[in-house]
């Protein structure tokens, strides 16, 4: 079936042949078929001046060639309407004067209103944070400028610096807000180089009164854009305008980041987040069940709380979970059910050791766990030990380095060969495949 | 074809018919004028598919037909033409003018392909005077933004409220507006007409008096003056909620002679850097208006206008040529300025009328 904006290239094409090439370019140049309903074509021009030539002196031309592309066509409407219309670069002074604030009531900000600070819970692992954002949003572009906040992933950095920008977004909407990602910034770059609009996309970024970056850590990689990065950064800190990013770890530790943008970095406030504490990690549980008003037991929520460790992100697909196992069965669940639930959802990497996993396979292959760690080449130690290695390297990524060595203290090449040759016997070997499949259902 | 009328009456309407000829049309027959001569007199046509124009002349016309001749050439022509009347005839595809004392031949376009002009139907209108609507226009225009990254402030915003008309434009550096009293038609939705057909517009309300009728619809605005008749497209967009910017409050507020103002200001252009950058410093001690500019290459200058000033000193950085654009439209002996410090919006308007606002945005550095 064909689209509608096929129908019309095709049309197109015809009309071309029958009429002079600058009637054609004149009249058809921004025309587009809007939709076809009950044999009528809705035709978008761009002003009442096409519409009016186009119905009186081209409407028999585009009918005819219309209906031989589709014969449910039986008449043409015309509608104004202007095609999304590209829009061409400008140059401005560099020490032109501040804009009046006039874009902020369309302004797009990208933020997900549901990050708010009414939202975020402040804990010990956050406070700082909190406190400097709260700065922020007292007394921006003065306060800490650039604010920046590192730690590890799922830890509410994303939620706190768009929390910040929201609160401009309700309180100051005559601010210009925009949150973005690093990559999406790089994507935009490259976009505008693609379009030839380089400046264009200088001056769409050099508008905002507080532009919100997440994981700028990945600029690091990228050349060119860390360039344009850095003068933009420069802008927006000399007009002072407030720039608020978050990464993956202090910038002083980023891979790659030039020190130009190091120092500038530190020029303002860096703070870190850091996992939550127990008490930190049962009001957060808290407070999300009360969000979806989903009432559990105390000691459901504690034990939320201690068995899942660290990340905030992966203890709210845990409440997640358990919400929609008790939608679905229609009755509040114990702290055993949630102990099953969770047994399930949880991934086993974090929980396992290595010992663990060197005694759960040498049992399962009935020698002494005792006996992987020796140098010893005997048959019956050798599969079970390769099969080890080949489990904690492909299923825990440990390094080959770190395997080599836990193992008795072997070479990585050993090891990078025992991973190989298991990788390739599971292809032939049936046993060894069901082996493998077998173990790794019990470390889970 | 065959027509005969004064040179006056056909040189004018020519003269207004040719700035809405389209240059580098795709279509060659956009950049010629199209002489319709009817029983009763001449219709002239020019459009741009922007902005049209239809312009009555008044001639005794023997033979009926169309013509299309390039524009420039017809202008150029009649222009400079002497005499009292012209006759006009068609002689295959060459149209002979023929004057007291100046004949030409000018070659003609084949017409076809000539568009017609988009009528409003005339359900929504408003009455104005022209006078004041082209001081409406006017007051505003130079504001409007020249890049294409925001069609919607490429416009001049036309509005009403509170029995005025209201027309006002910004580059989102300076904003200006202006309010004049409707005569009729107390309800018009927010139209942006571009603001390089306002141009065309203004020259036609010049000639006339009295009132004048718009029209309107959603994508086109028209008009009817004397034997005129103007159209362009509206810009499809949302114009800046502009007036919850303007401030309400002020710390600083002076007024100063008009004339004084401009003085100071058209030489300070001569000190002007590229930028035109022009500081401007309110000293409340000593009843002053500071204006100084300086560029590293030519010199500096500072020019004191005697203010009365009340409320806090500041002093802030302005393109020059914003401030100067201002006083235009400010048609009082003397011009209110209003200041919140520095970093905020200057605003600026006529001491003795309220109907005029303008608020630039200082300079960062």
């Amino acid at each position: 079936m064909t689209t509608t904006k096929e129908l019309w290239e095709n049309a197109l094409v015809e009309l071309e042949l029958s009429i002079s090439r600058p009637n054609f370019n004149t009249w058809f140049k921004d025309t587009h078929v809007i939709r076809v309903e009950d044999g009528v074509a809705y035709l978008g021009v761009p002003s009442q001046f096409s519409r009016d030539w186009l119905s009186t002196k081209f409407h028999k031309d585009i009918l005819r060639s219309l209906r031989g592309l589709s014969e449910t066509i039986r008449n043409v409407e015309y509608v104004i309407s202007r095609s999304p219309k590209k829009t061409s670069e400008e140059v401005h002074a560099p020490s032109a004067p501040s804009e009046l604030p006039l874009e902020a009531v369309h302004a797009k900000t990208n933020l997900n209103p549901r990050f708010t600070f009414n939202s975020f819970i402040v804990g010990p692992f956050n406070e700082l944070a909190h406190a400097a954002a709260q700065a922020v949003i007292r007394k921006p572009g003065i306060a800490y400028n650039p604010l920046l906040i590192y730690g590890p992933t799922g830890l509410g950095k994303t939620h706190l610096i768009q929390a910040i920008g929201n609160h401009f977004r309700v309180n100051a909407p005559e601010r210009k807000v925009q949150y973005l990602t690093s990559e999406k910034f790089a994507m935009d770059y490259v976009a505008s180089i693609q379009a030839g609009k380089a400046q264009w996309f200088k001056e769409k970024y050099r508008q905002y009164d507080l532009l919100i970056m997440d994981d700028v850590q990945f600029l690091a990689k990228m050349e060119k854009i860390k360039e344009e990065f850095f003068h933009l950064f420069n802008y927006l800190h000399d007009s002072n305008k407030q720039l608020v990013f978050s990464s993956d770890q202090h910038p002083n530790m980023i891979q790659n980041l030039e020190d130009r943008l190091k120092s500038r970095f530190n020029a303002g406030m860096i703070v870190s987040v850091t996992p939550p504490d127990h008490e930190s990690r049962l009001a957060i549980v808290r407070t999300k069940a009360a969000a979806h008003n989903f009432i559990l037991p105390d000691e459901v929520l504690d034990y939320l709380a201690t068995a899942i460790e660290g990340n905030v992100r992966e203890l709210e697909g845990a409440l997640n979970t358990l919400l929609i196992h008790f939608e679905m069965r229609g009755k509040p669940l114990t702290l055993p059910d949630v102990k099953m639930l969770l047994r399930d959802a949880g991934s086993p990497k974090k929980a396992v050791s290595v010992q663990e996993v060197v005694k759960l396979i040498s049992n399962f292959y009935g020698i002494d766990e005792a006996s992987i760690y020796e140098k010893t080449r005997r048959k019956e130690v050798v599969r079970p030990r390769q099969v080890i290695m080949y489990i904690l390297r492909e299923d825990f990524h440990i390094s080959f380095p770190t395997i080599g060595e836990k193992m008795g203290g072997r070479d990585h090449t050993t090891v990078i060969h025992s991973c190989e040759k298991v990788r390739n016997d599971i292809q032939n070997d049936s046993i060894l495949s069901g082996e493998v499949h077998q173990i790794r259902l019990m470390l889970k | 074809m065959k027509f005969e009328c004064t040179v006056e009456d056909l040189g004018k309407a020519v003269s207004t018919a040719v700035r809405f000829v389209e240059r580098r049309a795709n279509l060659p027959v956009l950049a010629s004028i199209l002489i319709v001569a009817e029983r009763g007199g001449l219709i002239l046509r020019a459009t741009n598919l922007e902005c049209g124009v239809e312009i009555n002349v008044p001639a005794k016309v023997s033979s009926e037909g169309v013509v299309a001749v390039a524009g420039a050439t017809l202008a150029g022509f009649l222009g400079n033409v002497k005499g009292k009347t012209i006759s006009g005839e068609l002689a295959g595809e060459v149209l002979k003018l023929q004057s007291e004392r100046a004949t030409a031949s000018i070659k003609t376009l084949p017409h076809e392909d000539f568009p017609t002009l988009p009528r409003v139907a005339a359900s929504t209108s408003f009455t104005v005077k022209a006078g004041d609507f082209m001081k409406a226009v006017r007051s505003v225009v130079y504001c409007a933004s020249t890049s294409t990254v925001k069609p919607e402030l490429q416009s001049v915003l036309l509005f009403a409220d509170g029995g005025k008309l209201i027309a006002a434009a910004t580059d989102s550096f300076r904003l200006a507006e202006k309010a004049v009293t409707l005569r009729a038609g107390s309800t018009i939705p927010q139209l942006l007409l571009p603001a390089r057909n306002a141009a065309e517009l203004m020259r036609i309300l010049e000639s006339a008096s009295g009132d004048v009728e718009v029209y309107y619809n959603e994508n086109q605005i028209s008009t009817h003056i004397g034997g005129t008749y103007y159209t362009s497209r509206l810009i499809d967009g949302a114009f800046p909620n502009y007036r919850q910017i303007l401030p309400k409050s002020f710390t600083t507020e002076a007024v100063i002679l008009r004339e004084d103002m401009a003085s100071a200001l058209k030489s300070l252009t001569v000190f002007a850097d590229k930028f035109s950058q022009v500081s401007l410093s309110i000293e409340p001690s000593k009843k002053t208006l500071l204006l100084s500019s300086r560029n590293p290459d030519v010199g500096e200058q500072t020019s004191t206008v005697r203010a009365t000033v009340s409320g806090d000193a500041v002093a802030m950085n302005f393109n020059g040529k914003y401030l100067g654009d201002s006083l235009q439209a400010i048609v009082g002996e003397s011009v209110r300025i209003y200041s919140n410090g520095a970093g905020k919006p200057l605003l600026m308007r006529d001491a003795a009328d309220d109907s005029f606002l303008y608020l630039a945005m200082p300079m960062n550095r």
